[in-house]
This record gives C-alpha cells, sequence and structure tokens, in this order.
C-alpha cells in the first residue's frame, strides 16, 4: 500500500499536481471538509441535498436517452423505460425517490438553518438565495412529474396552468409564453424547463448559495444514497394510468410537498389567492424572516418569538399537508362533495392553530429555560458537596421502548421488502444495492471511528517523534484548524469543530463517549 | 456629493445628463427585441381568418343539414398534423340546440360551439341531447354546462369562480348557402375565453 500511493508514484504526483492547480480556481474559496468522526449530518443538510441533486441529475440525464416528451408518446416511453429497458426500473425509482428526497433535505436544510439562527449575520445572502433555491427545487420536482402525462401528471399541468392564467391582466399571457396552448405544447415546454431552463437556474443559484466550507462526509452520502435505493425497492414507483381526457380518472393528489397548496385549492375558493398569494406569501414571509429577527442570539431558546413563528409555521404545512391528502373515503357521496373542503372550517383550523402553536410553543420554550436554569444550580451544589452527575441518561424504560420501536420498523420493513419483492425481483435489486451502500457507510464510519481512536492512543503514549508530524503521512486532512476563522459568528459550525481538538487535550475518559463530545460542541451558544 | 448645492429646482448636471442618457441608450438598444417576445406563445393556436366548419365526415357543416339537437365534436385551429389535432385543446363541440332553445332557427343563433375540455380538469365533456338532459356533462367528476351559454351549472366547475365557470366558445357565422364558419377567434377571457380556464360571460 505505501509503495503505490507514494508520492514518488507518477500518478499520484500528477493527481497532487492537478489538486494544487486548482488553487487557481473558483475552488480556492471553497473548503471541502472530510470530518474524521461522526458529526451530526443536521449541520451538513444542505451539501446532502446537492448530493441528491447529482444523483438526480446523473439518472436523469439517462432517463433522457429514452424518454420521449410528444403528446401521445410521453407516457408510452415512460413505460417502456419501466418495463423493457434493463435496468429502466432502476434509474427510473431512483429519480423519482431522490427527487423526494432532495425536496425533503432541502426542507428540513432550511428549518435546521431557521432554528439555529444561522441565516443572520451576513448569512442573508445565502438564506434568501436558498428561499428561492428551495422554490425552484419544488418546480423543478414538478414539472418532473407532470411530463409523465399519467392521470396525477395532467391533474398538475391543469392546476398549474389555471394558477397561471388567474394571475391578473397579464395571466393568460404569461401561461401562453411560457406553457404554450394545449398540452402538446404543456409536455414539450414542461420537459425543456425540466432537463435544462430549471436546473441552470438551480446550478446559478447553487453558485450563490454555496458557503465558503463545505462538509462532505462519506458515510453520511452514502448512507443517503442507500436510503434511496432501499426506498425504491420497497415502494417502488407506480406509472399511473396514461390520462384520457373521455375517460373519469381516479381520484388522485399530487406529491406530497404539494398536498399543502392542494387543500387551499380544494376550498374552491378564488384560484389567485389560494393558490398563488397564500403560497407566495409564505415564501416572501420566509425570506424575510432573517431582516426581522432581531434577537441578538442564534440558540432556538434564546430566540423564542423566532422558533415559535417556525413551529407554527410547521405545524400550518404538516395540517395542511394531510389536509390535502385526505379525501373522504365514503364513495357514496358525490365526488365533489368528497373533494371540496370547506373553507370556514379549513380557514378557521388554520386561524385556530396560529394562537395554539405558537403559545404553545413560547409557553414550552420559556419552560425549557427555566428547567435548564434549575439544573445549573441544582448541578452546582451538587459539585459543592463533591457529587458528579454524568450526561444526559435516558430513563431505562425509554431506551427500551426506542429499541422496541427500531424493531417494528425493522419488522415493516421487511414485511414492505418482501412483498415488493413478490411484485418483481427488480425491486430486491434495488433493495440489496441500498443495503449494500448502508454497509458500505458503516464499514467506512468504523473504519474512521477505528483510525481516530488510533490516533487518540498513539497522542496519549509519550512518543520519541513528535505527533504533528505523523498526521499529514497518514491522511491529508489539514484544512479543518482553520476554520473557526471563517465564520466567526456561528462559530459552532458544527462540523468543524470537533475536529478543531483533535489531538491537544485527549481525555481518557472522553474517548469511549466520542459523541457526546460532539454533540455538546455542536450546541451553538456554547462558546 | 458635497459639491452639490442643496437648492431647490438645481439644474440638470452635465454628469447626469451623461448618466440619463446613457440609461435611455441602453433601454433604447434593447427596446427591438421586446418584439421578439412573440417567439413564446405557439402559433398553433391562432388563425386570423375565418374557418370552416369541418365535421367529423369531412363534410363543411351547413345549417340545412345539421339537425336540431345535435352536437358533433369539431377540431379547430386544425393543423393537418396527426398528433396535434387529436390534442384536447383543439376539440370543440359544436351544438345546434333544441327547439325550445331556438335551435330550428335557420341561422348562427341556432348554433353554439363550445371548448370540450371541462373547466374543472380537463376531461373531455360533450353534450346529451335527452329529453331530460339537454346539457353538457362531463364524464370524469360530473360538471354539467348549460348548452344557451356554456355556463357550468352542476358539479366541481360550477363551484369555480369567474371566469372558470363559463366554457370558452367560438364566434360562428353562417353565408348565404348556409355553411358555417368560425370567425377568428379572441384568445383573452372577455373575448372566445380561454381554452381550459374559461370566459367573463357578458349579459
Amino acid at each position: 500500500m505505501a509503495v503505490s500511493l507514494s508520492n514518488k508514484h507518477g500518478i499520484v504526483r500528477f493527481f497532487k499536481w492537478l489538486w494544487e492547480g486548482l488553487e487557481r480556481t473558483l475552488f480556492l474559496g471553497i473548503k471541502f471538509t472530510t470530518p474524521s468522526r461522526f458529526v451530526s449530518p443536521l449541520g451538513f443538510l444542505g451539501m446532502l441535498t446537492f448530493i441528491t441533486f447529482i444523483i438526480l441529475g446523473i439518472t436523469g440525464a439517462l432517463l433522457m436517452f429514452y424518454y420521449e416528451p410528444i403528446l401521445d408518446r410521453a407516457w408510452d416511453s415512460v413505460e417502456r423505460i419501466n418495463n423493457i429497458i434493463p435496468y429502466g426500473f432502476h434509474i427510473r425509482n431512483l429519480h423519482y425517490h431522490a427527487s423526494n428526497a432532495m425536496v425533503f433535505l432541502a426542507l428540513s436544510h432550511m428549518y435546521y438553518q431557521y432554528f439555529s439562527g444561522r441565516y443572520k449575520i451576513r448569512n442573508e445572502v445565502l438564506w434568501v438565495t436558498g428561499i428561492i433555491l428551495g422554490t425552484v427545487t419544488i418546480l423543478e420536482a414538478f414539472t418532473g412529474y407532470d411530463i409523465l402525462y399519467n392521470e396525477r401528471a395532467e391533474l398538475a399541468i391543469s392546476i398549474a396552468a389555471s394558477l397561471t392564467n388567474s394571475i391578473p391582466i397579464m395571466g393568460p399571457d404569461i401561461r401562453a409564453m411560457m406553457f404554450g396552448a394545449g398540452f402538446a405544447d404543456f409536455v414539450l415546454r414542461f420537459y425543456a424547463l425540466h432537463v435544462f431552463i430549471l436546473p441552470i437556474v438551480m446550478l446559478g443559484l447553487m453558485a450563490v448559495h454555496f458557503p465558503r466550507l463545505l462538509v462532505f462526509d462519506v458515510p453520511m452520502v452514502m448512507a443517503i444514497s442507500g436510503a434511496i435505493f432501499i426506498t425504491g425497492g420497497v415502494f417502488p414507483v407506480e406509472l399511473g394510468t396514461k390520462f384520457e381526457p373521455t375517460s373519469p380518472p381516479g381520484v388522485t393528489v399530487p406529491e406530497w410537498y404539494l398536498t399543502g397548496l392542494y387543500a387551499f385549492l380544494r376550498t374552491q375558493y378564488d384560484k389567485f389567492v389560494t393558490g398563488v398569494l397564500w403560497p407566495g406569501l409564505l415564501i416572501g414571509a420566509l425570506a424575510l424572516i432573517p431582516f426581522m429577527d432581531k434577537y441578538k442570539k442564534f440558540s432556538w431558546k434564546d430566540r423564542p418569538m423566532i422558533t415559535a413563528i417556525g413551529i407554527t409555521s410547521l405545524a400550518q404545512i404538516i395540517v395542511t399537508t394531510y389536509w390535502g391528502f385526505w379525501i373522504d373515503p365514503d364513495i357514496e357521496k358525490a365526488l365533489t362533495e368528497r373533494l371540496v373542503i370547506d373553507p370556514i372550517v379549513f380557514y378557521t383550523v388554520m386561524l385556530l392553530l396560529v394562537p395554539l402553536s405558537f403559545g404553545f410553543s413560547y409557553m414550552m420554550i420559556k419552560i425549557a429555560i427555566h428547567a435548564e436554569h434549575r439544573n445549573k444550580l441544582e448541578e452546582a451544589k451538587r459539585k459543592e458537596k463533591g457529587e458528579t452527575r454524568q450526561g444526559i441518561s435516558l430513563p431505562q424504560n425509554w431506551t427500551w421502548a426506542i429499541l422496541f420501536a427500531l424493531l417494528i420498523f425493522q419488522v415493516y420493513l421487511n414485511i414492505s421488502a418482501y412483498y415488493a419483492g413478490v411484485a418483481g425481483f427488480k425491486n430486491v435489486e434495488l433493495f440489496l444495492a441500498g443495503l449494500v451502500l448502508i454497509t458500505f457507510a458503516g464499514i467506512f464510519h468504523i473504519y474512521r471511528y477505528a483510525v481516530q481512536q488510533a490516533k487518540e492512543a498513539k497522542a496519549e503514549v509519550p512518543s520519541p517523534v513528535p505527533a504533528e508530524k505523523e498526521k499529514p503521512a497518514e491522511k491529508p486532512q489539514p484544512i479543518v484548524i482553520e476554520v473557526p476563522q471563517v465564520v466567526p459568528p456561528a462559530k459552532a459550525v458544527n462540523p468543524t469543530s470537533p475536529p478543531a481538538k483533535v489531538t491537544p487535550n485527549i481525555n481518557p475518559g472522553e474517548v469511549a463517549t466520542n459523541l457526546d463530545v460532539t454533540k455538546a460542541d455542536l450546541r451553538p451558544q456554547e462558546k | 456629493m458635497s459639491q452639490q448645492p442643496s437648492e431647490k429646482g438645481a439644474k440638470l448636471s452635465r454628469r447626469d445628463f451623461l448618466k440619463l442618457i446613457a440609461a435611455a441608450g441602453t433601454v433604447m438598444s434593447f427596446t427591438p427585441f421586446i418584439d421578439w417576445g412573440k417567439f413564446m406563445p405557439n402559433p398553433a393556436s391562432a388563425k386570423s381568418e375565418r374557418a370552416k366548419v369541418i365535421l367529423p365526415d369531412d363534410t363543411h357543416a351547413n345549417v340545412k343539414t345539421f339537425s336540431i339537437n345535435h352536437s358533433e365534436s369539431i377540431i379547430y385551429p386544425a393543423t393537418g398534423d396527426r398528433v396535434l389535432d387529436a390534442e384536447p385543446f383543439r376539440r370543440w363541440q359544436l351544438i345546434r340546440l333544441p327547439p325550445e332553445y331556438g335551435g330550428d332557427r335557420n341561422d348562427a343563433s341556432a348554433f353554439r360551439a363550445y371548448s370540450m375540455v371541462c373547466l374543472h380538469l380537463w376531461c373531455l365533456w360533450k353534450y346529451w341531447p335527452d329529453e331530460k338532459k339537454k346539457r353538457g356533462e362531463c364524464p370524469c367528476h360530473g360538471s354539467m354546462y348549460d348548452p344557451r351559454t356554456g355556463k357550468a351549472i352542476a358539479g366541481p366547475a360550477a363551484l369555480q369562480a369567474p371566469p372558470s365557470n363559463v366554457l370558452p366558445n367560438l364566434s360562428l357565422e353562417v353565408d348565404a348557402d348556409g355553411f358555417l364558419w368560425i370567425l377568428p377567434a379572441v384568445w383573452n377571457v372577455n373575448g372566445n375565453g380561454i381554452v381550459g380556464y374559461g370566459r367573463f360571460l357578458k349579459q
């Protein structure tokens, strides 16, 4: 190993030269970190979103080889990909599940940044471009499932077109310009938007949105990819029924990230207000929130109003999303009756949710702060008495409950996998590939952990050779130490801080509780 | 900045004048491209001269032969392309009204042509001449349309706010020989309407 990887080797030298040459490029400003121990993925959800974007780019480009954006062929070509082309089913499933993962990761990323207060102090531009990027991401996912030309796609296209039409004055012209007139145009233009225009816009926004520090955590990336494979295996995406304008479609709902909007539309109130103005208001409010957040501190506990607003928005999103999915199962009733949501009930619930969730979360935050103070006082008392307390420890029956829940989930997953396997062997392949990826993630993590342990063990023993000299030979990861200077306000940008204390203060007692150490470091309010 | 006198009605400085000229020049040099916006909407949806009403059996519809309380599906604007002409957005329902609504007259007022795309979720509705119905019905979610005006009278489409509750129509004309013609359509909500979206009903 040492022979082939030594610097004398021509290829290694070439790559080294190439890597150094990158210093002159845009990459100069970006610092990649591959954390050498476990760090919470919450801190680099954005990077994970980008990884799914890459997966989508690759699978999408492959799908373009066979997909035909022509009115009478669109659905048939998707069916061909799904049923005939070797591995077409796999690629299509990955593309679909990665799109859901991307929307979900982007939303989680946004809420994590929101609650941890990272959007403030010179990060406003990052935040606002992130909001635009998130909106475009949803549009991208939306245009993607529109071009299948199945019943669900038709529902989505008709909603998109009528919402655009409903914009005052310019609406119909915008619709004619952007989407054209008729299904032939819609399919072709949504395709152009999906495969070229929106991705280009996203790449442009990403160039602005990327911070100077990026975390590339191999195990987590592998785990996410594996999760996408496994969901593809367990819940294979349906082809849907080809849209036939003369036959009644089954009851369809949009994808989960749009059912919230769909719930508003189902009240049958004015389309522009419900379908354009309300979501526009949400996006606008999100974009402006860093300028309204006047708290000097970052932690969610120190910003009770903002946190309560965030939780209120989450509550409303969850309720509307569920409501959009829910259709009265009573088939005796007329379909109209089942589909229409009573606007009075709907808006009353939405309005009631505001004081309820706002007040509740505000109260909880206050209680949490109070409890923390009390704990600190007790801690101080205990110290006086000479007692020590270990960190947070769950009660034992909680541990059992969590284990049990995990077991149930495992059983559920296995049963689903079994049924998916019965449906077709292809699913099993996807499932297994996902398992392989996740196993790889696990092995990589164990390897990383072991290397770390070995390093710490070495540092403990006073060796004749200074520890600093050994490091570069083993693994070139010198970047991490400079990080705190790069982002001074959000000093505790989590992935960076743990490696910062790699060698200097090693406490034998801490080695085993590696995880706790990192978690404590993650808390931004602790200096 | 400090040199600028704060007096009111100060003259435009030379530098500001130049800036204005530069700005105007920039705007001017990009103005020709505004017209290029016409690239965007697909011209295949518009026709500038009147078109024959061609029935499914390839004959030109005539007042004398078209039976009362009857409907046919016609294509407008026809392109000659098999795929495009199968497009729901080009399908129109040509109705000759029942006698009680004036269908026995031998002029254009006996006829109606409405977009077959249902205003609710774009299925294709059609006219039912049965004695008890005499209305347009959509097979998908049961929206019903009044054949006289194209207004949705029941079902989900009837719940939609104007203009999404009235079907787009075509303006028809009958020549001296009784042949039916479609006048160039004005595709906006105050004119012939927008297919799949609707039209404001003129009182």
